[in-house]
C-alpha cells in the first residue's frame, strides 16, 4: 500500500488548550479519507497541520514521505487546501481568480489557459465566471473554490467541509467532482465533515475524531457492522457513549 | 414612541462601551493625546518667551547721538539691552555678534539717526511727512516654528510705544532677514515666517494623512484575507511567504502614493489660496532666498518618506495579524495613530530645539517625526539632520520588517489571536477539544 499521509503521535496545543492528542493515522494513495466528528473535535486543526499552516506541538506528519515541518515548501507543491467557508477575492471575476491561482502551479501561458478551462468546466458556472465573485451565491463560490483546489491535479487535496452550507444540488455537484477527480487523475483526498451521512457515501475510509482523539477508524461499512449500527451517526453516538 | 428603541439602545451602548478597542481608540487616546499636545505647546511658547527675555536685546549703535541714547534708554525699560558701538555690519560680523550675545536678532541704530530725529522734531508738517528716522532690524530665519517671529513683533511693539511717547511715526523699522548666514535686506523674518508657516504645515498634514491612509489600506488588506479566509489558501500555495508580505506592502504603497499625490495637488491649491492673499508689498520670492529644497534635499526627503512609510506599513501588517476581521484591524491600527499625530501636530507649530530634553528625545524616538523634521531641515540645507533621521528610521524599518517577515513565515499569522486567548487561561491544565 502506497502511503500518502502519515500522522505519527500528532499533538497540537494552543496555549493550554490541547486540540489534538497523539493522533496516529495512515491514508493510502488515491484514497478519499474522511475525518469526521462534531464541532470542536479538532478536524480543522488536523487538516491545517497536514497542509503546513500549523506546526505540530509534538509528533510528526508526513505527506508522500515529506515532513510537513522540515519540507514544508516541498509539501506545498503537491497539495491544495480548501479551508472551510473560504472566500474568493471579491473584486476579481471567477475567471481571474482561477487564472491567479493557476499561475502559482504552472508557468506557461498555454498550460494556465488549459488548467483554467478545465476548472471552468468543473465549476459549471458558465458565463457567470466573468462576474466578480462578490456577486456569487455561497454555492457558486464553493464550486469555484473546489474547482480551484482540484484544477491543477494535486497529489493530495485537503478539503475542509467541502459541502458545508450547500443545498442538495450544489452539494451533489461538489461530491461528484471530487469522486470523478480521484478516479481520473490519481488524486488523494483528505476531507473533514461533520455530516456523517454524506461522508459515508463519499469516503473510502473514515476516522471518527472526538475531543482531539481518534475514537474509531475504518471503512464505513466495517464500522457500521462492528458497532451494529445503521449509519455512521449511530456509530459515533455509540463510540462516545451517547447511545 | 419607537417600540423597542430603549431596550435596543441599552444593548448598543453596552456593546460599544465594553469593546476595549473603542474605549481605548476613541476615548482614552484623545483624552491623553490632546492634553499632551496642549502641554507641549504651552511649554514651548513659555520657553520661547523666556529664551527671548533671557537673551535680552542687542543694539548696534552706529549713530552715537542724543536720540540714540534716548531710544536705548527707552528700550532698556522693557529688556536688558547690550550695546555695541560703531560696528560695520556685514554677514560675518552680524553672525559673530549673534553668536557672541546668544541672540537670534538685533537692532542697528544707523548713522544719521539722531540728525533725522532732530529734523523731524523741529520740522513742520511737510518735513514730518518726508523725514523719518530709521532703525534696522536683523533677525535670523531658520524655519523652525511659529514662535520665530517673536523677536520681530517685540521690536514692533517697542517702537510703537516709543513713537507714542515722542511723535507718531517718527521712527521706522527696516527689517532684514539672515538666511543661511546671509543678510537679505528688505525681507521681514516675521512675514517670511508666516509665509513659510503656511507652507510648512502642508508637509506634516500630508505625511499624517499619507501614513494613516496607507496603514489603513495595509491593515485592511491583511484583515480582509483573514476575514475571507483567503489567507489560509495563500499560505498553502507554492510561493515564498515573503512574497505575500512584499506584495501587500507594495500594493499599499502604490495606492497610498496615488492618494498622497492627489492630496498634495489639492492641498497645494488650497495653500495657494492663502499665499495669494498676502499683500503685494510683502510678497517674497522663496526661490531667490534659497528657501526651497535643492535636488539633493528633495532626494533626502523622498528617502525619508519612503522608509517611514515602509515601517508604518510593516507595523500595520503586524498589528492586523492580531485582528480577526477588518473592523478589529482598523480599531487596532488606531492605537498607533498617536505616534503619527503627536509629532505631526507638535512639529507643525514648534521648533524641536526649544523643547525640553525629554520631549526632544521622545519626538526624535518616534520614527514618524523624521519625515517632518527632514522636510524642514532640507529647506535650510541641514542635510546632516536629514541623513541621521533616515539612518534611524531605516534601522527601525529593518527591525519591523524582520518582525513582519517572521510573522508571515510562521503559524503566528494565523494563531496570534488564539495565543492571546491562551494567555488568559495560563495556569490552567490543558483542556481537550478544538476545531
Amino acid at each position: 500500500m502506497d502511503i500518502a499521509i502519515e500522522l505519527i503521535d500528532l499533538t497540537k496545543d494552543f496555549g493550554t488548550l490541547r486540540a489534538l492528542n497523539r493522533l496516529n493515522l495512515k491514508v493510502s494513495f488515491r484514497e478519499i479519507f474522511g475525518i469526521i466528528g462534531p464541532n470542536g473535535a479538532g478536524k480543522t486543526t488536523a487538516l491545517r497541520v497536514v497542509s503546513t499552516l500549523l506546526l505540530p506541538t509534538s509528533g510528526a506528519v508526513k505527506v508522500f514521505s515529506l515532513d510537513v515541518v522540515r519540507d514544508a515548501a516541498e509539501v506545498r507543491k503537491v497539495i491544495t487546501y480548501l479551508p472551510e467557508e473560504a472566500g474568493a477575492y471579491r473584486n476579481l471575476s471567477g475567471w481571474e481568480y482561477l487564472e491567479f491561482m493557476a499561475k502559482f502551479s504552472t508557468k506557461g501561458k498555454d498550460e494556465v489557459r488549459e488548467i483554467v478551462k478545465e476548472a471552468a468546466e468543473i465549476t459549471g458556472l458558465g458565463e457567470r465566471l466573468k462576474d466578480r465573485t462578490k456577486a456569487y451565491s455561497k454555492g457558486m463560490k464553493r464550486r469555484l473554490l473546489v474547482a480551484r483546489a482540484l484544477m491543477n491535479k494535486p497529489k493530495l487535496a485537503i478539503l475542509d467541509e467541502p459541502t458545508s452550507g450547500l443545498d442538495v444540488l450544489h452539494a451533489y455537484h461538489v461530491r461528484d467532482v471530487i469522486k470523478r477527480y480521484v478516479q481520473e487523475h490519481d488524486v488523494t483526498v483528505l476531507l473533514s465533515s461533520h455530516n456523517m451521512l454524506e461522508v459515508e457515501h463519499l469516503c473510502d475510509r473514515v476516522a471518527l475524531l472526538n475531543k482531539g482523539q481518534i475514537v474509531a477508524e475504518g471503512k464505513p461499512q466495517e464500522l457500521k457492522e462492528k458497532f451494529g449500527s445503521a449509519n455512521l451517526e449511530e456509530v459515533f453516538a455509540k463510540v462516545v457513549g451517547l447511545a | 414612541m419607537l417600540k423597542g428603541f430603549g431596550n435596543f439602545l441599552v444593548k448598543e451602548l453596552k456593546e460599544l462601551i465594553r469593546d476595549p478597542k473603542i474605549l481605548l481608540g476613541m476615548i482614552i487616546v484623545p483624552l491623553i493625546m490632546f492634553p499632551m499636545l496642549g502641554v507641549i505647546m504651552s511649554y514651548s511658547m513659555q520657553s520661547a518667551q523666556e529664551q527671548a527675555a533671557k537673551a535680552g536685546l542687542l543694539v548696534v549703535n552706529n549713530d552715537g547721538g542724543n536720540w540714540s541714547e534716548t531710544i536705548i534708554a527707552y528700550l532698556n525699560l522693557t529688556a536688558k539691552v547690550s550695546v555695541v558701538n560703531n560696528t560695520d555690519l556685514d554677514n560675518e560680523v552680524a553672525l559673530q555678534l549673534l553668536s557672541e550675545y546668544n541672540a537670534t536678532y538685533f537692532i542697528e541704530i544707523p548713522s544719521g539717526f539722531s540728525a533725522n530725529m532732530t529734523d523731524y522734531d523741529n520740522g513742520n508738517e511737510t518735513i514730518k511727512a518726508t523725514v523719518k528716522a530709521t532703525l534696522n532690524f536683523y533677525g535670523v530665519f531658520s524655519g523652525s516654528g511659529m514662535f520665530e517671529s517673536l523677536g520681530s513683533s517685540t521690536i514692533d511693539d517697542s517702537i510703537y510705544g516709543f513713537n507714542r511717547h515722542v511723535a507718531p511715526d517718527a521712527v521706522d523699522v527696516a527689517k532684514s532677514a539672515i538666511i543661511k548666514g546671509e543678510i537679505k535686506k528688505g525681507v521681514d523674518p516675521a512675514i517670511l515666517s508666516s509665509l513659510m508657516f503656511l507652507q510648512s504645515i502642508g508637509m506634516p498634514i500630508t505625511i499624517m494623512i499619507l501614513l494613516t491612509y496607507s496603514m489603513q489600506i495595509a491593515a485592511t488588506s491583511v484583515a480582509m484575507e483573514k476575514e475571507e479566509k483567503t489567507l489560509e489558501t495563500l499560505l498553502t500555495l507554492p510561493m515564498d511567504r515573503l512574497a505575500i508580505l512584499m506584495g501587500k506592502l507594495s500594493g499599499s504603497i502604490f495606492v497610498a502614493g496615488i492618494g498622497a499625490l492627489a492630496y498634495m495637488i489639492g492641498f497645494n491649491y488650497y495653500m495657494g489660496s492663502f499665499t495669494t492673499g498676502i499683500p503685494a508689498g510683502t510678497a517674497l520670492d522663496l526661490v531667490s532666498l534659497g528657501l526651497v529644497p535643492s535636488l539633493f534635499g528633495y532626494l533626502l526627503l523622498g528617502i525619508s518618506l519612503f522608509v517611514a512609510l515602509l515601517s508604518a506599513l510593516a507595523l500595520a501588517v503586524i498589528i492586523s495579524a492580531f485582528a480577526e476581521d477588518v473592523r478589529s484591524a482598523q480599531s487596532l491600527i488606531g492605537y498607533i495613530y498617536p505616534l503619527i499625530f503627536i509629532p505631526s501636530f507638535a512639529l507643525m507649530f514648534l521648533d524641536i530645539n526649544v523643547l525640553p530634553l525629554a520631549l526632544k528625545i521622545l519626538i526624535y524616538a518616534i520614527p514618524y517625526s523624521h519625515p517632518i523634521i527632514t522636510s524642514r531641515a532640507v529647506i535650510i540645507g541641514d542635510y546632516w539632520t536629514a541623513t541621521l533621521g533616515i539612518i534611524y528610521v531605516t534601522a527601525f524599518t529593518i527591525v519591523v520588517m524582520y518582525a513582519a517577515s517572521r510573522l508571515f513565515a510562521t503559524e503566528k499569522i494565523l494563531t496570534a489571536k488564539l495565543k492571546f486567548k491562551g494567555l488568559r487561561r495560563r495556569g490552567k491544565k490543558p483542556v481537550e477539544g478544538f476545531q
